[in-house]
């Protein structure tokens, strides 16, 4: 058995931002509990924030890019992903102009991804076709 | 209004509880007998989709009695004349036809919201997701614009986000019409700051929402998507079409951290890291900026997803390189810093979270926002009253789909659950597949008992479903949640939108139930 690390950080699921405390223990979280110290909810958690971690260490997590050859999805490698969708991306921007594109961002992410993943449809595609799931 | 706040935000629910005990009136507005109601001092189980004709007649009589705030709506509002004559018609009688409920009790809850010393109106998807959500939005505004509250402790309004960071995704920029700092897209300074810092031209014309993108893609106008975290196909509105969609693009990339049923049809699918495996900041419902940390060491062939995008950006000719998740931070600080400007992770560190508007390290951060309500004499802009009128949910039940179906959450699962099927050993989870909820009388009528698997079909598609039977409806309307792709309801709702916000119906299509 490893050494017990304690992490705070903020809960993944809805958008009451509740602090939480993972017990980390081999790279695995452990036991989650809520942060006393935190604002929002004073060391309280509801049963999602407490409990459904497991899928951070699914089997069935994604490890590898797959790209589609023949009709079925494969693995690749990053270098081979990345210049499929470049060539991609660059031809049909050349094509049908950087309006034929659309991103679909991600309420789940960090700020941080989000800042870029909006610098990259603007300042790369030059489009402003970016939108996220706050109308689902 | 609209908010089943014990099941999709189960610790707002707590304080709201809590504060029942010190003395606060919780007032449900719901077509559902949800949990909330037991704490509630009354419950107004409307009709799925009649809150204008509701809150209009809230209005009435707040007019009529006098008990509005006449100098606040003089020195802050404008078009108050336009608002009292579309109430006009909103009798509670009229109100109560609509909404199925007593006129007595709209009266009693419009003189309550306007005489305490102060009220919250709390509410979620039940209030957006219809085809009138921006006006039922516009409804509620104009409540709290009438009676002063708003810009003051214990009043406002309080659309509770689903999401833990839907808020932050939109101010970063993640919008067809603003830049990050929730500026302006078509404000020429706000582009000239950006541009300079980037050292790009960035294109002017605001772009599609998702629901014009669906569009464009219909009229074969749009080539390539690019996807992240999302699983639209199995929540987005008339799933058949969704996909029928999705097969028209030559290019479909799917950025997540399973395989998701739109990542099966993608063309590139991307590994990425979740939460727990990353660093950054996530902006929660109140506008708190909190840090969310790295607990573990991921897969060492996934990336995070502001990294895939760096690196792409930088083999597509635009190179983009950042050390860390507060390299980035800190030039989000530098370009909306009006907004972000004082809340660096060292001060995050040591205050746990800050509320934005945050423009410069000595400030405290805005726990209150609108407080200029009730600071200045005279208004620096004023607000209008935006008056609407009640329309009706877009398809009705009839003879051929006699119930009246709407959609939403349930405690234990999220979304597409793509997450939530894997709680840690030993939890005992009490819902674990999808039901359709329905009144004891209807079940009585149709011969249909708890448990029991059904066919549910709309005008759109077809399911075969569990029955529980529960008093949490009313005869007439059944419930459904979308998080089992193995009963994918969204097969079943309406693919009609809100014209102005491009949300869809999910409240409210038209069902019938029938034995297998």
């Amino acid at each position: 058995m490893g050494e017990t690390n304690l992490v705070k950080t903020i809960c993944g699921y809805c958008g009451t931002g509740c602090g939480l405390v993972l017990e980390v223990e081999d790279n695995k979280i452990m036991k989650i509990r809520g942060d006393k110290e935190a604002p929002v909810n004073k060391g309280q958690t509801c049963v999602k924030g407490a409990f459904a971690y497991e899928y951070v260490h699914a089997k069935n997590r994604l490890t590898t890019p797959l790209i589609r050859k023949a009709g079925k999805l494969v693995e690749s490698t990053w270098d081979e992903a990345y210049q499929l969708i470049a060539n991609k991306l660059t031809e049909i921007k050349t094509t049908w102009g950087s309006n034929a594109i659309s991103m679909f961002a991600c309420a789940r992410n960090t700020n941080e991804s989000n800042f870029v993943t909006q610098k990259f449809m603007r300042a790369v595609l030059n489009s402003n076709n970016i939108d996220g799931c706050n109308r689902t | 209004m609209g908010s089943n706040t014990t099941e999709a935000h189960p610790i707002i629910a707590n304080r709201m509880k809590k504060a029942v005990k010190a003395g606060l009136k919780i007032i449900v507005i719901d077509p559902r007998k949800i949990d909330m109601v037991k704490v509630a001092h009354r419950h107004l189980q409307i009709n799925v989709g009649s809150d204008i004709a509701l809150i209009n007649a809230f209005i009435r009589v707040i007019l009529k009695e006098g008990l509005y705030n006449p100098e606040f709506i003089k020195k802050f509002t404008v078009d108050f004349d336009r608002l009292t004559k579309q109430v006009e018609p909103y009798t509670p009688e009229y109100a109560a036809t609509i909404t199925g409920l007593k006129a007595e009790d709209i009266v009693a809850t419009a003189r309550e919201y306007a005489s305490s010393s102060g009220s919250m109106i709390a509410y979620t998807l039940g209030i957006t997701e219809h085809h009138c959500g921006v006006n039922n939005v516009f409804d509620i505004a104009n409540l709290a614009l009438l009676t002063g509250n708003i810009g003051k402790q214990g009043t406002g309004i309080m659309p509770l986000r689903g999401q833990n960071n839907v808020q932050g995704a939109g101010d970063m920029g993640c919008l067809p019409n603003q830049l990050t700092g929730a500026m302006s897209l078509a404000n020429n300074d706000f582009r000239a700051r950006f541009e300079k810092e980037w050292n790009v031209e960035l294109n002017p014309n605001a772009g599609d929402t998702q629901t014009r993108t669906f569009d464009r893609l219909e009229m074969g106008e749009l080539k390539a998507l690019y996807v992240i975290g999302e699983n639209p196909l199995l929540a987005d509105v008339h799933m058949n079409h969704t996909r029928t969609l999705l097969e028209k693009l030559d290019l479909l990339i799917v950025q997540d951290i399973f395989l998701t049923e739109t990542a099966k049809m993608a063309d590139v699918v991307l590994p990425a890291r979740s939460w727990g495996e990353v660093d950054g900041t996530y902006t929660n419902t109140d506008r708190r900026i909190q840090r969310v940390r790295k607990a573990v060491d991921a897969h060492p062939d996934t990336k995070e997803d502001w990294e895939i995008l760096c690196e792409l950006s930088t083999i597509m000719g635009y190179p983009m390189r950042y050390t860390n998740s507060e390299e980035i931070w800190d030039e989000i600080r530098k370009l909306a810093w009006e907004m972000y400007g004082g809340i660096s992770y060292e001060r995050l560190e040591k205050e746990y979270s800050i509320h934005y508007p945050c423009p410069d390290e000595s400030h405290p951060g805005t726990l209150i926002l609108h407080e200029r309500f009730h600071q200045q004499e005279t208004a620096v802009s004023k607000s209008s009253f935006v008056p609407v009128d009640y329309t009706e949910p877009l398809e009705l039940p009839d003879a051929e789909y006699p119930f009246t179906l709407t959609t939403g959450r349930r405690y234990e699962s999220y979304n597409t659950h793509t997450q939530t099927r894997h709680y840690a050993a030993g939890v005992k989870v009490k819902q674990t597949e999808e039901t359709v909820d329905i009144h004891p009388d209807d079940a009585m009528k149709l011969g249909i008992t708890n448990g029991e698997v059904v066919q549910v079909r709309s005008r759109r598609g077809e399911l075969e479903v569990k029955v529980k039977v529960t008093e949490q409806v009313v005869p007439g309307l059944v419930f459904m949640s979308f998080h089992w792709s193995e009963t994918p309801t969204n097969v079943l709702t309406l693919n009609e939108f809100d014209p102005i916000s491009g949300t869809a119906e999910y409240k409210a299509c038209a069902v019938a139930i029938s034995r297998i």
